[in-house]
């Protein structure tokens, strides 16, 4: 297996993982004020992402 | 066969309101949409736009004339189906239904119709205006409807004298315990539906290869308003939860598939019971160890409360409560997984080639509505044998109408309901066969209310193409 697919797959689970103890922050599993907290950095994020990788421009 | 007149009344709301309650959800959310993408074009004058703009207005244009025809329907049902519980809850949410309709349905009644028909007769800012109002009108008519339905979850700010319910706080009828948090779930939850829909269309596109401006523009619209709204939607639903865990704990009970008064410490997740009302036991549970304690109790070693802490003739069916309840929540982790992954396609650039998140988003294309109608039946399953929580019960409230009246009306309504969704169904799938048609970058008409009637503007060659245009849509 080449190492960029390794590296790929690593990345990936790794995205996993972060999604979903995303998950367990917001949902309350830490308590309210981090769930509070973890939404915020989640959009925060988000939107970072979105107009960091513009994608329907960039794309085109 | 002897049937049953509050089983069939039952049957008939329950038809009815399931079958009404997925075009409001669309409708809410599409507004919302419309009024975004119109005003990115507005604002970008970019032609793709308009075309997205009005490739989903013809289908919003569809569900919101279906969801006010089944909801007028419903109004009747409650005095004609349940004329005890109109008796009884009238004084209380008689009026906030009262002023949805006054406030809420007259304003987007009034603007649907410059939405709709407008584009060519009024300037493309008060065309905006329109559509914000249509927006606003759906987000005031949930607000109440909200307010009425919660009032029976969580009824507050009346007291009742000699059988009969008299208001004393109209601000705690209207703000009842549950509705803050109910509304924003909601809407949130309309929201998501519409999302998903614009996504999992372009998507569609983008895997058959066609319109692939207006495609790609829906996907990274649909998913990044999808991945913020999940966020936020699992957030809200949390509290929610808790809320209603504290107001009708026998709805969470039944919820989560526990029986015993205290469950083992630490809690299983049960993802999948076979209950046995009539022995209070599982015959068969299969969950994640220790995940209901984390998830529940926000603990790793808390215990979770059953259902036999609520009097047995007191209790909700658990298997329609449970299942209801597990399709909503599998279904926003699978929407929160597609949010995550769209944000690391997006990341690596690569949000449009994909085509297995392509797939996901075209099966992920329904997952709103469903979701919407698993989250309200495990709100109103939940609630029994109750209609108004700890005031009437559902079966007190049914009126004295003949069981074959009830019957004949209840086939009356599937064949007629059958006709509408054949037909939604049919012209929704015509409008996505053929695809988005090319519009201009610029409006048509002179700008103003003023001249929105002048012979130069209605007349106008432009008008003439897009009449076209409106034929051809």
């Amino acid at each position: 297996m080449k190492t960029s697919n390794v590296l790929r797959r690593v990345c990936g689970v790794t995205a996993a993982l972060i999604g979903v103890l995303f998950f367990f922050v917001i949902v309350g599993v830490f308590g309210l004020p981090l769930a509070i907290a973890g939404l915020a950095v989640f959009v925060l994020g988000a939107v970072v992402v979105f107009r960091a990788f513009p994608s329907e421009r960039a794309e085109l | 066969m002897k049937l049953d007149p509050s089983i069939l009344a039952r049957i008939q709301f329950a038809f009815t309101v399931s079958f009404h309650i997925i075009f409001p959800t669309m409708s809410i959310g599409l507004a919302s949409f419309l009024a975004v993408i119109e005003a990115l074009w507005l604002k970008t004058k970019n032609p793709t736009y308009l075309q997205i703009y009005r490739f989903w207005l013809n289908i919003f244009a569809m569900g919101f004339g279906i969801g006010v025809v089944t909801g007028i329907v419903l109004s009747f049902e409650f005095g004609l189906g349940f004329a005890r519980f109109a008796q009884m809850a009238g004084p209380a949410i008689g009026p906030l239904i009262a002023l949805e309709v006054l406030t809420a349905f007259f304003l987007e009644a009034g603007f649907l119709g410059i939405m709709l028909f407008g584009f060519n007769r009024v300037g493309p800012k008060l065309h905006f205006v329109a559509t914000c109002m249509v927006a606003v009108g759906t987000l005031l008519s949930a607000s109440w409807i909200l307010s009425a339905n919660s009032w029976m979850q969580t009824p507050a700010g009346v007291a009742i004298h000699d059988g009969q319910l008299t208001v004393v706080n109209w601000l705690h009828v209207l703000m009842n315990p549950s509705w803050p948090y109910r509304l924003p779930h909601m809407l949130t939850a309309a929201y998501l539906t519409a999302s998903f829909m614009v996504a999992g269309v372009g998507a569609w596109y983008l895997l058959r290869g066609k319109h692939q401006d207006f495609a790609r523009r829906t996907v990274a619209l649909g998913t990044a308003f999808a991945t913020v709204l999940i966020a936020g939607q699992v957030f809200i639903g949390d509290i929610v939860y808790g809320t209603m865990l504290k107001y009708q704990p026998s709805k969470m009970q039944a919820a989560e598939g526990f029986w015993e008064k205290q469950s083992q410490s630490p809690a299983p997740y049960y993802w999948f019971i076979i209950p046995d009302q009539k022995n209070q036991r599982n015959r068969f549970a299969l969950g994640t160890p220790v995940l209901g304690s984390i998830w529940l109790t926000h603990s790793l070693k808390g215990r979770v409360e059953g259902l036999k802490n609520t009097p047995r003739e007191l209790q909700p069916r658990m298997a329609l409560v449970f299942f209801a309840f597990r399709i909503m929540y599998c279904l926003a982790m699978l929407m929160f997984a597609v949010g995550v992954a769209s944000l690391w396609l997006r990341f690596r650039g690569t949000l449009f080639k994909s085509r297995l998140f392509l797939w996901m988003l075209v099966f992920m294309t329904p997952s709103g509505i469903i979701a919407t109608l698993a989250g309200w039946y495990v709100a109103e399953t939940g609630r029994q044998p109750w209609v108004i929580y700890g005031l009437l019960k559902t079966v007190d409230a049914v009126s004295p109408v003949p069981a074959q009246a009830l019957l004949a009306t209840l086939i009356a309504f599937v064949c007629v309901y059958a006709v509408f969704i054949t037909a939604f169904l049919v012209f929704t799938f015509r409008i996505i066969r053929r695809g988005p048609v090319e519009a201009t970058a610029y409006a048509e008409a002179s700008g103003s209310i003023k001249n929105a009637f002048r012979p130069y503007v209605l007349d106008s060659p432009k008008r003439l193409a897009d009449n076209q245009f409106w034929e051809r849509s």
